[in-house]
């Protein structure tokens, strides 16, 4: 398994991050979508320290009245962490556009929606003069679970160098209410739908291959040599190298001597 | 003598405004009765430059920035880290660190291990120092490491031979694990390190550290001073910025090397003539 975290000191670094990253930027506060989930909520309450809880947005956007519970535990949680919240409802976008071009496909409307949400958090974004937190984590990234330009958007992400078991110790530190801690993880792209259901794989053995591979850099051989079924470990390692293309900015085709990403390799904190 | 270890971030990139942070330190430093000032790596740019390397990189001797700090050690010293280009070598550039006493440079060190592996490309943008060389300062004689440089042992043991009674590390560590207490497990082995060259070469080690946060990376700081003998004296936060002040006593050094004789039976001659071999026949 990836090594247990003390929360206490990851809670200190995050916070920090989220204060001198904004900071940085010129700003002060931050907005975030909540779905009701781990993810969300740790990253909430991360920003409720850092900012202060009147210094984040939480943005609930359920679509219509699919997940009621989702929607009830995400206001119990802004209430709970004094964030400032607000519920928006993102079916009628989705249905005009879905109406003229209808699909049966459940991951297509999933991303649709993630997409809305992005769009959605990016214009209050620049309304409320706050900059959007990410709040996917080391697994989702490494596998590529997420919705490019959907939910993978964000201005800067504090949880994407943990993976989902540190995530929940560190949902046990911060007080995570419990009915949110119990919930099986979902991208809430449809109702049924569950992470690990989608994966093929309990979080506890995909985090534990992952930091295998990833961390520990070991080799196919050394992951069965280690009691992991062969077809898991080959599922695990194409769903990484298939994922490359949301973990970083478009190729640019390197044309003169200097180019953006090749090697024009300016500082993200550039001056700040 | 009183050691002032600044950990301290900096503005990625901003000369001016860390020159203004470091007179700002040093007057602070002065006022608290501090003999020396301790930068970590790179005070004066910020650590993950790149190709910044480049636009920030001034010649000591002629910057009127670097200048003007040289001007403010009066009746203090300071260890300043900066990207170097010298004028006599135009377009190449070095991480370097210049020890200032008296309004005049003592020395400087040029990075001899550039850290290019994993999250680290120095040696895609710098080029290497080539010596570890001890100099005399008003507080006894010194020598100057920086970050990697020290976690290759060689280079305090060359430090040692050539008499240092202290060696000053500065240091742009990233923190990396967090598994343990309420500091990153990679600053174990910083202090590891300091612990066994101080025992060993009878010696204080100055450890000064960055904290501070750059492209999502996080300093460790953690900075810290042995005594000789291997006793910790003081360390600082792993995360906050501090200005730790603590007094050194050069009598520790006679005592050390009093009581364990290694700096006396040291054979440097055969080291040398061990290594010699090594470095002609590296295929034995």
């Amino acid at each position: 398994m990836p090594p247990k975290i003390n929360a206490s000191f990851v809670e200190k670094i995050l916070t920090r991050f989220i204060r001198d990253e904004l900071a940085k930027c010129g700003f002060c506060k931050g907005i975030l979508g909540l779905s009701g989930g781990l993810d969300s909520a740790v990253c909430a309450s991360l920003a409720a320290r850092a900012l202060g809880p009147r210094n984040v947005l939480g943005l609930i956007m359920p679509y219509g009245q699919s997940f009621p519970e989702d929607v009830r535990d995400a206001l119990r949680l802004a209430k709970t962490l004094g964030l400032r919240s607000e519920v928006i409802d993102i079916a009628p976008q989705v249905d005009v556009y879905f109406s003229a071009h209808p699909t049966r496909s459940r991951l297509l409307r999933g991303n649709k929606m993630a997409r809305e949400r992005m769009a959605i958090l990016y214009d209050h974004s620049s309304r409320e003069n706050a900059l959007v937190l990410g709040t996917s984590n080391k697994t989702e990234l490494l596998i590529g679970y997420g919705t490019i330009c959907g939910d993978l958007a964000c201005a800067i992400n504090p949880m994407g160098d943990l993976y989902k078991s540190q995530v929940r110790e560190l949902a046990a530190h911060l007080r995570i209410p419990v009915a949110i801690r119990r919930k099986a993880p979902t991208a809430g792209l449809w109702p049924g739908q569950t992470d690990e259901g989608e994966i093929g794989l309990a979080y506890a053995e995909l985090d534990e291959i992952l930091f295998g591979l990833v961390d520990q850099k070991k080799s196919r051989a050394e992951m069965i040599g280690a009691g992991h079924k062969p077809g898991r470990v080959d599922r695990v390692m194409r769903l990484i190298r298939r994922s490359e293309f949301k973990r970083r900015l478009p190729p640019i085709a390197k044309l003169s001597a200097r180019s953006v990403g090749h090697d024009f390799l300016y500082p993200f904190d550039w001056g700040k | 003598m009183r050691v002032a270890l600044a950990q301290s971030s900096a503005r990625l990139g901003d000369v001016k405004a860390n020159a203004a942070g470091h007179l700002e330190t040093l007057d602070r430093a002065r006022r608290a009765k501090a003999d020396l000032v301790v930068f970590p790596e790179l005070s004066l740019t910020g650590y993950t430059l790149r190709d910044l390397a480049e636009e920030v990189a001034l010649d000591p001797h002629s910057d009127p920035l670097f200048r003007k700090i040289v001007s403010r050690c009066r009746g203090i010293s300071a260890v300043v880290g900066f990207m170097e280009e010298r004028s006599e070598e135009k377009g190449i550039f070095y991480n370097s660190a210049a020890f200032i006493s008296e309004r005049r440079i003592l020395h400087i060190h040029r990075k001899v291990f550039l850290p290019t592996n994993g999250m680290f490309d120095e040696a895609r943008f710098y080029a290497a120092g080539r010596e570890f060389r001890t100099f005399d300062t008003p507080f006894g004689r010194a020598g100057l490491l920086i970050c990697r440089d020290f976690l290759h042992y060689g280079s305090s043991y060359a430090l040692y031979s050539g008499g240092a009674d202290m060696i000053i590390c500065v240091s742009a560590a990233p923190g990396r694990g967090v598994a343990g207490g309420q500091a990153f497990e990679t600053s174990r082995m910083w202090e590891l390190m300091g612990e066994a060259m101080s025992y060993f070469s009878t010696a204080f080690v100055i450890y000064a550290n960055r904290v501070g946060i750059e492209d999502g990376v996080t300093f460790a700081g953690g900075s810290y001073i042995y005594g000789p003998g291997g006793r910790l004296l003081v360390r600082a936060s792993s995360l906050e910025p501090e200005l730790l002040i603590h007094r050194l006593d050069f009598a520790a050094v006679r005592e050390a090397r009093r009581k364990w004789v290694f700096k006396r039976d040291e054979k440097p001659e055969i080291v040398l003539r061990s290594l010699e071999r090594v470095v002609r026949a590296p295929e034995d």
